[in-house]
C-alpha cells in the first residue's frame, strides 16, 4: 500500500440540476487560495467553472465480472483518476461533479474495487446539494434523488430563503428519515463554511466512530414500497462474532442490492477491540479499531439505509447475533 | 533509496541516472533514439552517444506515445495530438480542446489517435481525419503488422476494423467487461486485451474463439511478445507470466512459464530483449530483472529497488542501451553489454 498521506482526497458533488452544484464548485475554487484542484465535470455540466484543470467525463458505468451482481463502477473515473496521478504537479484535491440523475453507488464502489484508484486517491465525502423548494417533489419522483440523499455525508439544503420555517422542518425530516447519518447544512447560494464540505474523511472507518446518527423514533410509515428508509439497532449484550459474520454475510449476499449503505460499531464477546464496518451495497470495509476507550459505553450499533428494509428481518437477525 | 549496503548492478554502475521529477508515462524507439513521454508534458530523446534532448510539448501529462515515419506522435491531457521530430520541431496534428487524447498509433504515414469514443485516422491523401465511432470510451488501439487492420478496445470487447477497397469495415469481438490495452500477436492471428479485472482476454481472429488468462493478484498493466513461439509475456504477478501462443489452440489448457521470480512485489512493466529469448520485468518497488524464457531461468539484476513503480523499460533501436523509467521520474540509461 502507498503511504496514506499520498492519497489525494476526492469529493463527489451530487444534486439535481439547478440545485446549486456549480455555485458551490466555484466557491470552492475561488475561496481556497493557493490550493490546486482538478475538477471532473460531466458532459451535461453547467458552464462557467473557474479552474484551469477541468476534465470532461462521460459517467460510464461498468459492471464488474466479480460475481457481485450489484457491483458497478465508474469506468471514466478509473481512467481519469489514473491519468491525473500521472501528472507531475501535486493536486490538493479532486472534485467530481455528477449529473443530477447519477446514482452515487458506482462512484463510491469504484474506490472499493479498483486497487490503483484506492492506492492513490481516497473518497473524502459525498456532498449533495438539495434545493429546499423542490427536494420534496424530486424525492417522490426520482429514485436518483433518494439515492443522492441516502449516500450523502453532507446535505447542503440550499435556497432556504425561498421557503418558510415549516417547510424547512418538513424537508429536513424527510432527509433524516432517509439518512439519519447525514449532516444537514442550511444555506443560501451554497454559502456554507468550506471546512464542513471538504477534508471530511467521511469514508474512513475512524469517522464511523465519531458521527452519531440522529436516531428517529422507529416510525417507518411510508407511501411507496421503494422509498429509501433507514433502520438502526443497538445492543448492550455483546455479539457473537461467528453468528454475526454468518448473518451479515448472508444478508449482503441476498439483499445487497437494496442495502445502499451500512455502518456499524460492534462489541464482540471476548474481544477487547471495537470492530467498525461500513459498506456500499455488497462491498464492505471492516477492521478492528483498537480497544474500547475507558469510560465509554460498550455496545453495538448498526445502521442500514436502503429499500425494502422491512422485508429483511433485520431486527430479528441482529438480535440473533447476541452472545448467550 | 541511498542504502550504502546495496550492491549496485553492472547497469547501475555503468549507466547514468537522471532525476526528472515527472512520472514516466511511456516510451518508444525512433531512428536511433528512445523517446520518453513524461507527466509534465515533456519529451526527452535519449541517444547512445549524445546527451538527452528535452522538448516541452504538452501542458499536463502525456498519455500516449508512438513512433511514425518522421517523428514521435503524442496524445496529452491538454487535448493536443502532436508530432515531434528528433530535432525538437513540434507540429500540432489536431486539438481536441478539453478532451484528453488517450491513445495514439502510427503505421508508415498513417497516424491515428483516440479521444473519447472516437478513433481519428489521418492518411497522406487528405487533411481531414476519418472518424471511427465506438459505443464507449476507448481503452486502447493497435495497428497490425501490415497496416490493414486496427483493433480498438472499449467496454464490452474489441472492434476490429479492416481496410477493404478504401473503406474501414468493422467486426466485433465481444466479451463482457471493460477492456484496456489491446495488441495483435506477431503473426496477426490473435487479439489480446488487458481487463479491468485481474486478467487478460484473447481471441483467435479466424473464428473468434476466445479465452481468459487469469489468476493474477493485481491488474495486468503491461504485456509484450517474446521468443519464437511466441510467448505472451505479462505483468501483474510476482513473476513475469508467459503464455505459449504456438500450436492451434495457443495457451488454452496449458500452463504458463513463470520467470523473473526474484522480485518481492508485483510486476508492473515487461519488455522483451529483441533477438534473444529473454525478458525484462520491472516491479512495483522499482526493481528490474532480466530473465530467460525457459523452465529454469537465470535472472540478472538490472536495477535495485528505487521505491517507485517501474513504468517503462525500453531498448534502444541498435540494442546498445536500456532505459528504465519509474513513476517518480527516475531514468536509468545504461549500456546493455559489457564494454
Amino acid at each position: 500500500m502507498e503511504n496514506r498521506s499520498s492519497q489525494v482526497p476526492v469529493t463527489v458533488l451530487t444534486g439535481f440540476l439547478g440545485a446549486g452544484k456549480t455555485t458551490l464548485l466555484n466557491r470552492i475554487l475561488t475561496e481556497q487560495h493557493g490550493r490546486r484542484y482538478a475538477v471532473i465535470v460531466n458532459e451535461f455540466g453547467e458552464q462557467g467553472i473557474d479552474n484551469d484543470l477541468v476534465v470532461d467525463a462521460d459517467e460510464e458505468v461498468f459492471e464488474m465480472n466479480n460475481g457481485c451482481i450489484c457491483c458497478t463502477v465508474r469506468g471514466d473515473l478509473i481512467r481519469i483518476l489514473g491519468g491525473l496521478m500521472k501528472r507531475a504537479d501535486q493536486l490538493d484535491a479532486i472534485i467530481v461533479e455528477t449529473t443530477g440523475l447519477a446514482d452515487p453507488a458506482p462512484v463510491a464502489q469504484t474506490f472499493f474495487v479498483d486497487q490503483d484508484v484506492a492506492d492513490r486517491t481516497k473518497l473524502d465525502a459525498i456532498v449533495t446539494v438539495a434545493d429546499a423548494v423542490h427536494l420534496s417533489t424530486q424525492l417522490g419522483e426520482h429514485h436518483e434523488a433518494e439515492e443522492q440523499i441516502a449516500f450523502a455525508d453532507v446535505v447542503l439544503l440550499n435556497k432556504i430563503d425561498l421557503v418558510d420555517q415549516s417547510q424547512i422542518t418538513g424537508v429536513k425530516d424527510r432527509i433524516r428519515k432517509i439518512n439519519p447519518y447525514t449532516k444537514i447544512i442550511e444555506t443560501n447560494r451554497c454559502a456554507a463554511p468550506l471546512e464542513e464540505i471538504l477534508g471530511l474523511n467521511a469514508f474512513s472507518l475512524d469517522r464511523v466512530l465519531e458521527v452519531e446518527p440522529d436516531f428517529l423514533d422507529s416510525d417507518h410509515d411510508h407511501e411507496h414500497d421503494d422509498d429509501v428508509t433507514s433502520f438502526s439497532f443497538v445492543s448492550d449484550t455483546p455479539l457473537d462474532l461467528e453468528k454475526f459474520e454468518k448473518w451479515f454475510g448472508n444478508l449482503l449476499q441476498t439483499h445487497g442490492q437494496n442495502i445502499l449503505r451500512s455502518k456499524g460499531i460492534l462489541d464482540f464477546k471476548n474481544e477487547k477491540d471495537r470492530y467498525v464496518f461500513q459498506g456500499v451495497h455488497m462491498l464492505m470495509d471492516a477492521s478492528p479499531m483498537g480497544p474500547w476507550p475507558e469510560k465509554s459505553i460498550r455496545n453495538s450499533r448498526v445502521v442500514f439505509i436502503g429499500r425494502k428494509l422491512e422485508t429483511m428481518n433485520l431486527k430479528e437477525g441482529f438480535e440473533s447475533c447476541k452472545s448467550d | 533509496m541511498n542504502n550504502e549496503s546495496v550492491i549496485k548492478s553492472r547497469f547501475e554502475e555503468n549507466g547514468k541516472v537522471f532525476e526528472t521529477g515527472a512520472p514516466v508515462t511511456g516510451a518508444v524507439s525512433i531512428e536511433n533514439a528512445v523517446a520518453v513521454g513524461f507527466g509534465d508534458g515533456s519529451i526527452r530523446f535519449f541517444w547512445p552517444d549524445n546527451d538527452p534532448l528535452e522538448v516541452q510539448a504538452h501542458s499536463g501529462a502525456i498519455l500516449s506515445i508512438a513512433s511514425s515515419n518522421d517523428g514521435v506522435i503524442t496524445g496529452g491531457q491538454d487535448g493536443r495530438f502532436l508530432k515531434i521530430s528528433t530535432n525538437a520541431e513540434v507540429e500540432e496534428i489536431y486539438n481536441f480542446g478539453t478532451r484528453w487524447v488517450d491513445n495514439v498509433a502510427a503505421y508508415e504515414s498513417m497516424v491515428l489517435c483516440s479521444s473519447g469514443k472516437n478513433v481519428y485516422i489521418w492518411s497522406d491523401e487528405n487533411d481531414k481525419p476519418k472518424i471511427l465511432e465506438h459505443q464507449s470510451t476507448i481503452g486502447g488501439i493497435a495497428i497490425d503488422q501490415n497496416g490493414r487492420r486496427i483493433a480498438v478496445s472499449c467496454y464490452g470487447g474489441v472492434t476490429l476494423w479492416r481496410l477493404e477497397k478504401n473503406k474501414w469495415k468493422s467486426s466485433k469481438f465481444a466479451w463482457k467487461g471493460s477492456h484496456g490495452k489491446v495488441g495483435f500477436s506477431p503473426d496477426g492471428k490473435y487479439l489480446v486485451t488487458t481487463m479491468q479485472e485481474n486478467e487478460l482476454h484473447a481471441w483467435r481472429i479466424r473464428d473468434k474463439a476466445s479465452f481468459a488468462m487469469s489468476g493474477y493478484p493485481s491488474k495486468v498493466k503491461s504485456f509484450t511478445w517474446a521468443g519464437d513461439n511466441p510467448y505472451l509475456v505479462t505483468a501483474g504477478a510476482k513473476e513475469a507470466i508467459c503464455w505459449p501462443f504456438d500450436g492451434k489452440e495457443g495457451p488454452k489448457g496449458r500452463k504458463p512459464l513463470c520467470i523473473a521470480s526474484g522480485g518481492q512485489q508485483n510486476a508492473t512493466f515487461v519488455e522483451s530483449l529483441p533477438g534473444e529469448k529473454a525478458v525484462f520485468a520491472g516491479f512495483r518497488n522499482g526493481m528490474v530483472l532480466l530473465s530467460e524464457l525457459s523452465e529454469h531461468p537465470n535472472d540478472v539484476l538490472i536495477q535495485n529497488p528505487t521505491g517507485s513503480e517501474v513504468s517503462n523499460i525500453s531498448i534502444s533501436p541498435d540494442r546498445s542501451h536500456i532505459l528504465v523509467g519509474d513513476s517518480k521520474g527516475q531514468i536509468l540509461w545504461s549500456p546493455l553489454w559489457e564494454q
